[in-house]
C-alpha cells in the first residue's frame, strides 16, 4: 500500500517525551490519545505518521467497511447491515482480516460529510436505494484519529468529535438519514499553540500532553541534520538500516500489551495519585483515571508488573498539564513539578 | 466490550445527581434534568445508566410513536385511525440520544425520501421527537446546541405534541419526554426559555475527598479491565434501585400533598424570586417523586426542603441568576490567583457602573496585586459622579504625571450585551455563533431551496416539486423518475462569528480614575464572548504618537486577554493614527476574505489631540471617521471611556455619528437581567 518510504520511528533524535506518549496510547488505547504543542519544525507530524510501522496487528471483519473487532462487536456488525438494508454473513462464516491499525489523517479543512460518512443522496433518488460512504470516524474505529494543527479545526467538526469520542458511538442523523456506528480511536493532535488554544472540552479528551521544543544541544541539531540527509539521499538504506531497531520496539509495546492486564498497583500508590489531582486543581476525575492507566502502561513498557513512584511522577507530567483549572484564557503550564515547586513556594 | 453500560449503582459520590435522575425515572412529570458541570465528572456516564435502571413500558405494539394503550387522548393519529383494539407489549425504557449535527427534519420528522419516490405517496419518516416519546431524550453538550433545534424542542416540550408542517406533511403526534441535558458552563450558557423547560437542574463538580477518588479510581479501572464482571458485583444493588424506581411509581398516584404544603412551596418560591409559576409546579411533582421513593405516603416540609435547591438554582430571578456558575473572573497574573478568590464578585451585579470609580486609586500600578480594601473603597465611592475635576482643555491631559507608563489592572468583567451584524444576502463559510449569515456548508438552518444552492446538499421536497410535471412523460420502475435537471439545493443560514477588531486608546487620559481598570475590563468581557461565539480578533492600541497592532487577527482570544494584561498606559492621545491603523488592518482582512464582515470596537473617550496633518485633532479624526464610514462591510461600535459629570465633552459620541457606529457608555454594554429592567422601568 504505502510506496513512500516513512520516516523510522526509531530514527527520531530526542524528543523522547512526545515518543513516549505516543508508544503509551498504543499499549493502552483507553488512553484516548495526545495532544502534542509545539514550535514549526519539531518532527511532530513526522513522528506521528512514523507510526504507522510500529503499530500492531488486529483482527477486523472483512465483510464490512467498519474496522469491526470480530470477537466483540458482531451484534455491532448485525446492527450495521441492518440499517444498510444488507444480510448479515452469520457468525461462522465471516470473513476476517487481519491488518494493522491504521494512521487516518483528518485533514483541518474537511467537510462534516467526510468526516461522519455520507449517504449518496443522488444515487438514492434515481435509483431507490441506499448507499452510505463510510467516513474518517469510521476508518479510525480502533485506530489512531490524527488531525494536524487541532485548533484550527472547524468548529462543527470538533463538535463531531466530542460527540462520538464520548459515546464510542458515530450517531449520524442527518436529511432523512439515521445511522449508528461505533468509533472508538485515539486522537492524536498536534498544533502550534501560537495559533490559538483548544476548547477546554476537545483539550480533556485528550488523555495525554506533551510540550516540546527545538532541541537546544548542537550535537542533537546535527544529528537531526545528518540523519534527515541520509533519509533524503537513500530512504530504503536508511529504513532497512533502522529495521531491527524498530522490531525491537514493536515486540516490546507488544509485550506491554500482553501484561497491561496484570499489572498490579499499591493502595498507597493510588493515594498518590488522587492527592495529587486534587493540589494542582484539576477538574473532574479524568485527569486521575488517565493517571493510572498510563503509570501502567508504563510499568507494562519497561516490563515490570507493579507500578512505581516513580512511574506516577512521569505519568503526572503527560496527563495532567492540560487539567489544571485555569482562569479562563489562561496559559497551560510547562511542567506539573514546577507548578507545585511554586505552589509550595508561595 | 462496547455493550456494557457502567452501572449507576457503581459511580462513586454524585449522590445529588443519582437523585435527581431516579426522581425523574419515577415521576416523568418532573420533566427533566440539567447537569452542569466540569469535565469528566460522570454526568454522561449517569445519564446512559439511568435507562437500564427504568421499569418496561406497556405501548401499542407496533405505533411508531411508543403510544401509550391506557391513555386513549393522547394516540397518535395512527393508532386512533386503526379500527380494532390496540393491542399491547412491553418494552424496555429507551434514551434517545440526539447528536449536535442533527438536521431538523430528523429531529422533527420528514419525508421519507426513498419511499415516497418508489411508491408515489407521501411517507412520513418519523424523527427523534417521537422516538423519544415517552421516553429519555439526552443531549450532550446542549449548550452548544443550534438555535433553531432548539425552538423544535421548545415547541414541542410545551405543548407535549409534536406538530410537523414542512414538506406537505402536516401532522402532530404526541411527544413527551424527559429532557435530560449535560453542559459545561465555560462554553457559554443556555437560553433562558431552553433552561426553564429542564425541571431540575444541578451542579456536579469532582469529589475532593482523597478516599472517594481512590475508590472511583479503582472502579473505573475495575470496569475498563472487565466490564461483564465488573457489573455483575453491582447486579443486587441495581435490582434494588430498579425496584424502589418501580415501586415510586406506583406509589406516586397515592402519595398525599396536605394542602397547607402548597403554601409552605410558594412561599419559598417567592422568597426566592423566581420567574413565573413552573418552580411550583415542578417541586410539588419533585417532592411527591422523592416521598414515593421514600417509601413514605404523604410529602413533608423535609421532602419539600430537599427538592428546593434543584428546582430553584436556576429559576431565581434574583439580582444575581445563580446558574451561571463562575462569572468569568477578573483575569490577573498567575501568582494573583490566590487573593483573588476574598476579591471574587459577590456583590458584583449590583454594581455594572465600575466604570466609575472616583479618584484617588488611580496613581496606584497593576503590578501589585489587587487590594480587597481597595476595591470595596472604589464601590462604596460610586455615586461621587459629580467631583469631576476641573474640565481640561484638550491637549492638557498631557500632564508630566500622564506621561508616565503605567499597567493596569483588568477590572471586572461581565456579561455583554448582544453584538452581530445585520443578516444581507452573501453566501459565507465559517463556523461559530455570531451573527446569522448565508451559508456555503451542510449546517445550519434550511432556509429555501435553488437550483444555485450548495452542491450535494439535495433539497429532496423542492425537487421533486420540480419533477412532478415531468412525470407524464417518463418512465422507470420508480413511481417518480428524477433527471439531473430536476435537482434542487439547499439554501442555508447559521450563525457564523465574525472579527473583532479591538482600537483601545492606552493614551494618559485614560489612566485616571479608575477608567483604564475599567476600559480593560469591558474589552475582557468583550474577549470572552469573543471566545464563546468563536470570533477571529485583532487589537490595536494607540498612545503617544502612533498606533500599533499589538495583536494581528488571530483565533486565540487568549493571547489577547494575555497582551491586555500587560498593555501599558501613557502619553498623548493619536486617535487619528489609531483610527488610521484599524482602517488598514480591517482593509487587509477584507482583501483576503471579501465576504468578511469585520465589527471594529474602538474603546476611547474621543479625545484625540495629536494630529497626523494640519487639522486640529479632532477635525482630523472625524473627517477620517466620516470617510471610514463608506466602507459598509465594516460595523462600527464605540465605548465611551469618559466619565459622566457636570463637564463633558461628548467627543466621542461624535466619533460614534461620524462613524455611523453604535455608541455605548462602558457599562451599557453589559447584557441587562431581567430584573434590572424591570426595575428601572418602575
Amino acid at each position: 500500500m504505502q510506496k513512500k518510504q516513512i520516516y523510522p520511528f526509531t530514527a527520531i533524535v530526542g524528543q523522547e517525551k512526545m515518543k513516549l506518549a505516543l508508544i503509551l496510547n498504543i499499549i493502552t488505547p483507553g488512553l484516548s490519545g495526545v495532544l502534542i504543542r509545539g514550535e514549526k519544525g519539531t518532527a511532530k507530524s513526522t513522528a506521528v505518521r512514523a507510526l504507522a510501522e510500529i503499530l500492531p496487528v488486529i483482527k477486523i471483519i472483512g465483510d464490512s467497511s467498519f474496522q469491526l473487532d470480530p470477537e466483540n462487536e458482531y451484534t455491532n456488525y448485525q446492527e450495521i447491515c441492518r440499517m444498510l438494508g444488507q444480510t448479515p454473513h452469520v457468525r461462522e462464516n465471516l470473513t476476517v482480516r487481519e491488518q494493522k491499525v491504521q494512521v487516518v489523517e483528518l485533514p483541518v479543512g474537511a467537510t462534516e460529510d467526510r468526516v461522519i460518512g455520507t449517504l449518496d443522496l443522488e444515487h438514492a433518488l434515481k435509483k431507490g436505494e441506499k448507499r452510505v460512504e463510510p467516513g474518517l470516524l469510521a476508518q479510525a474505529h480502533r485506530g489512531i484519529l490524527y488531525v494536524d494543527e487541532v485548533n484550527l479545526l472547524d468548529d462543527h467538526v470538533v463538535d463531531i468529535l466530542l460527540d462520538a469520542a464520548a459515546m464510542g458511538v458515530n450517531n449520524i442523523e442527518r436529511e432523512g438519514i439515521s445511522f449508528s456506528h461505533p468509533a472508538r480511536f485515539t486522537l492524536v493532535g498536534t498544533m502550534n499553540p501560537e495559533e490559538g488554544e483548544l476548547r477546554p472540552q476537545l483539550l480533556d479528551r485528550f488523555g495525554l500532553c506533551v510540550n516540546i521544543k527545538g532541541i537546544p544541544s548542537i550535537e542533537d541539531r546535527v544529528a537531526i541534520m545528518e540523519q534527515r540527509i541520509a533519509f533524503d539521499e537513500n530512504p530504503e538504506k536508511f529504513c532497512a538500516k533502522w529495521q531491527e531497531k524498530s522490531a525491537e520496539l514493536v515486540a516490546k509495546i507488544m509485550r506491554a500489551r500482553e501484561i497491561y492486564n496484570q499489572i498490579e498497583i499499591d493502595q498507597k500508590l493510588l493515594y498518590e495519585i488522587a492527592s495529587s489531582c486534587l493540589e494542582v486543581g484539576v477538574d473532574g476525575h479524568r485527569g486521575d483515571i488517565v493517571i493510572l492507566k498510563t503509570a501502567k502502561s508504563l510499568a507494562a513498557y519497561h516490563g515490570r508488573t507493579k507500578v512505581e513512584s516513580a512511574d506516577i511522577s512521569e505519568a503526572i507530567e503527560l496527563a495532567l498539564p492540560h487539567r489544571i483549572r485555569r482562569q479562563p484564557l489562561m496559559e497551560i503550564p510547562d511542567s506539573i513539578a514546577g507548578l507545585r515547586e511554586k505552589s509550595q513556594t508561595a | 466490550m462496547t455493550n456494557s453500560i457502567y452501572p449507576l449503582a457503581a459511580i462513586v459520590g454524585q449522590e445529588e445527581l443519582k437523585l435527581s435522575l431516579i426522581l425523574n425515572g419515577i415521576n416523568p412529570a418532573i420533566a427533566g434534568v440539567l447537569i452542569r458541570g466540569e469535565k469528566g465528572t460522570a454526568k454522561s456516564t449517569a445519564v446512559r445508566a439511568l435507562t437500564e435502571l427504568l421499569p418496561e413500558l406497556e405501548v401499542v405494539s407496533g405505533c411508531r410513536f411508543s403510544c401509550n394503550p391506557e391513555r386513549h387522548d393522547e394516540l397518535c393519529f395512527e393508532c386512533l385511525a386503526s379500527e380494532q383494539d390496540p393491542s399491547r407489549t412491553s418494552r424496555r425504557a429507551r434514551l434517545i440520544n440526539l447528536p449536535l449535527n442533527a438536521t431538523e427534519d430528523r429531529v422533527a420528522g420528514g419525508i421519507n425520501f426513498s419511499s415516497t419516490i418508489k411508491n408515489g405517496k407521501t411517507i412520513l419518516q418519523t424523527g427523534l421527537l417521537a422516538d423519544a416519546h415517552r421516553a429519555i431524550l439526552y443531549i450532550d453538550e446542549v449548550n452548544l446546541l443550534d438555535d433553531h433545534i432548539v425552538d423544535l424542542i421548545l415547541d414541542t416540550a410545551a405543548s407535549g405534541r409534536n406538530v410537523i408542517e414542512r414538506e406537505g406533511i402536516s401532522i402532530s403526534h404526541p411527544a413527551r419526554f424527559i429532557l435530560i441535558g449535560t453542559m459545561n458552563p465555560e462554553e457559554g450558557e443556555l437560553r433562558p426559555q431552553l433552561l426553564d423547560r429542564f425541571g431540575l437542574c444541578l451542579e456536579v463538580k469532582g469529589s475532593d475527598d482523597l478516599d472517594e477518588r481512590v475508590s472511583l479510581l479503582t472502579r473505573r479501572e475495575e470496569f475498563d479491565l472487565n466490564p461483564v464482571e465488573f457489573c455483575r458485583k453491582f447486579v443486587d444493588e441495581s435490582q434494588r434501585i430498579r425496584r424502589q424506581i418501580l415501586q415510586g411509581r406506583q406509589q406516586l398516584s397515592k402519595i398525599r400533598f396536605p394542602p397547607y404544603m402548597r403554601i409552605f412551596i410558594s412561599e419559598l418560591c417567592n422568597e426566592n424570586n423566581v420567574a413565573g409559576h413552573r418552580a411550583d409546579l415542578i417541586m410539588e411533582q419533585a417532592a411527591m417523586a422523592l416521598a414515593a421513593f421514600e417509601g413514605d405516603n404523604e410529602v413533608r416540609t423535609d421532602h419539600i426542603r430537599r427538592v428546593a435547591p434543584m428546582v430553584l438554582i436556576h429559576r431565581q430571578r434574583d439580582a444575581q441568576p445563580p446558574p451561571s456558575p463562575e462569572p468569568p473572573q477578573n483575569q490577573q497574573n498567575e501568582e494573583d490567583s490566590e487573593q483573588e478568590k476574598s476579591e471574587d464578585r459577590p456583590d458584583k451585579p449590583d454594581e455594572p457602573e465600575s466604570s466609575e470609580e472616583p479618584a484617588g486609586e488611580q496613581e496606584k500600578s497593576g503590578t501589585e496585586p489587587p487590594e480587597t480594601p481597595e476595591n470595596r473603597e472604589q464601590q462604596k465611592g460610586e455615586g461621587q459622579e459629580g467631583q469631576t475635576p476641573e474640565p481640561k482643555e484638550q491637549g492638557q491631559d498631557d500632564s508630566p504625571r500622564n506621561s508616565e507608563e503605567q499597567v493596569f489592572e483588568i477590572g471586572a468583567s461581565f456579561k455583554v450585551k448582544k453584538i452581530s451584524t445585520a443578516k444581507d444576502r452573501v453566501t459565507r463559510r465559517g463556523s461559530g455563533r455570531r451573527s446569522r449569515s448565508r451559508v456555503s456548508q451542510k449546517q445550519g438552518r434550511y432556509s429555501r431551496a435553488s437550483r444555485n444552492g450548495v452542491q450535494g446538499d439535495i433539497a429532496l421536497d423542492a425537487t421533486i416539486r420540480a419533477a412532478a410535471p415531468h412525470q407524464m412523460g417518463r418512465s422507470g420502475d420508480l413511481a417518480v423518475q428524477l433527471t439531473s435537471d430536476d435537482f434542487r439545493f439547499k439554501i442555508r443560514e447559521k450563525r457564523i462569528g465574525n472579527l473583532l477588531l479591538f482600537l483601545v486608546d492606552a493614551s494618559g487620559s485614560m489612566g485616571s480614575r479608575g477608567r483604564m481598570a475599567a476600559s480593560k475590563g469591558a474589552v475582557m468581557s468583550l474577549l470572552l464572548d469573543a471566545y464563546q461565539k468563536r470570533d477571529k480578533v485583532s487589537m490595536i492600541t494607540f498612545r503617544r504618537n502612533e498606533a500599533e497592532v499589538n495583536l494581528p487577527i488571530t483565533n486565540s482570544v487568549e493571547l489577547a486577554g494575555k497582551l491586555l494584561a500587560q498593555m501599558p498606559v501613557g502619553g498623548r492621545t493619536p486617535l487619528s493614527a489609531g483610527l488610521i491603523k484599524g482602517y488598514e488592518q480591517m482593509r487587509n482582512f477584507l482583501i483576503r476574505e471579501p465576504t468578511g464582515r469585520p465589527i471594529v470596537i474602538i474603546l476611547t473617550d474621543g479625545k484625540g489631540n495629536v494630529s497626523l496633518g494640519d487639522d486640529k485633532p479632532v477635525d482630523e479624526m472625524l473627517k477620517l471617521a466620516t470617510s471610514m464610514a463608506g466602507e459598509t462591510r465594516a460595523k462600527y461600535i464605540v465605548v465611551d471611556t469618559e466619565e459622566d459629570g457636570l463637564v463633558t465633552f461628548d467627543l466621542a459620541r461624535k466619533l460614534a455619528g461620524a462613524l455611523d457606529a453604535e455608541y455605548f457608555k462602558i457599562k451599557d454594554i453589559q447584557a441587562e437581567e431581567l430584573v434590572t429592567i424591570v426595575r428601572e422601568k418602575q
